[in-house]
């Protein structure tokens, strides 16, 4: 019911949300954006505040597209982090709320287009805040998911939630569309 | 070494890679189309290494051993059987999501 789809065309430019997260998640998702056009744009990154690494890897890969794309655009935004690796369950929801509140006024501010994340547990409250701007009217803005390339045969946790909330969930191997059939499988494309 | 900014440089000079099951090693090893033979620790490892782990040595692309099976693997081992790992496609990424949001 909340996975609707919109048809009909958009028209250049659409802006980004792109939530990077730690380590090989940044890397994957940068590769993502690599073939993108000029016509995502601004790209607004999103990371966790305690990652120090995203953003150097975000400076590098934007500064060697803006040697193609002189006029690219791109801002940098931290979050809270909302979930530590094996953090409990009953904290890993309050810090979840948190993240959740903490992402609502920068979604706002954003209003992306369009946002792409891959897996990393900072997605689950800037998806939510999105979702939650779309249905009160203010940016309905297009979810799309790829699933980590890590992930054969399981999905993250990440992935298990947003798989009802996305609008396009992709996953890249051909186990995983069998067990996810709503998800959309493309091959290996990082 | 430490925590050096990449092993691009490393990577390129060696005839063999040795590594943890970490998916970014991995990749960027196969990328580069070294062979590499990836060392399990089911012990230490998170569930999701080891899923990619299984995946690449079923499709040919690595050898794996675990630690006390290493030098037993090393002084066995056939690179020739390896496969080439073929790269991933970003531009089908794109096309996708220009068919879907409507630009053509």
């Amino acid at each position: 019911v909340l996975a609707r789809r919109r048809r009909g065309r958009r028209t250049p430019p659409l802006s980004l949300l792109v939530v990077a997260g730690s380590g090989g998640h940044t890397t994957e998702i940068l590769r993502l954006l690599s073939c993108l056009s000029e016509s995502y744009s601004p790209r607004h990154y999103v990371f966790a505040d305690s990652d120090k690494m995203s953003e150097a890897k975000i400076h590098s890969f934007e500064q060697k597209r803006a040697e193609t794309f002189p006029s690219s655009q791109f801002t940098l935004d931290r979050i809270p982090r909302s979930r530590e690796v094996r953090q409990s369950w009953t904290s890993s929801v309050i810090t979840t709320l948190y993240s959740i509140l903490y992402s609502l006024p920068l979604t706002y501010k954003l209003k992306p287009d369009l946002i792409l994340c891959n897996g990393p547990g900072t997605c689950v409250p800037v998806c939510v805040s999105a979702l939650l701007l779309g249905l009160l009217g203010i940016k309905r803005a297009i979810i799309v998911y790829v699933e980590s390339i890590c992930r054969v045969e399981t999905l993250s946790l990440s992935g298990k939630i947003l798989y009802y909330f996305s609008d396009y969930f992709i996953v890249q191997w051909p186990d995983l569309k069998e067990k996810y059939p709503k998800s959309i499988y493309l091959g290996r494309i990082v | 070494f430490r925590f050096k900014d990449s092993l691009a440089e490393d990577l390129r000079r060696a005839d063999l890679v040795i590594s943890h099951a970490g998916a970014g090693s991995c990749l960027e090893t196969l990328e580069k189309g070294k062979p590499l033979i990836v060392v399990i620790n089911e012990k230490l490892m998170n569930n999701h290494q080891l899923e990619l782990a299984k995946q690449l040595h079923r499709d040919g692309h690595v050898l794996c051993s675990n630690c006390s099976t290493l030098v037993e693997t090393l002084q066995s081992m056939d690179l020739s059987t390896l496969k080439p790992f073929p790269p991933g496609q970003p531009e089908k990424f794109a096309l996708f999501l220009d068919k879907v949001v409507g630009f053509q």
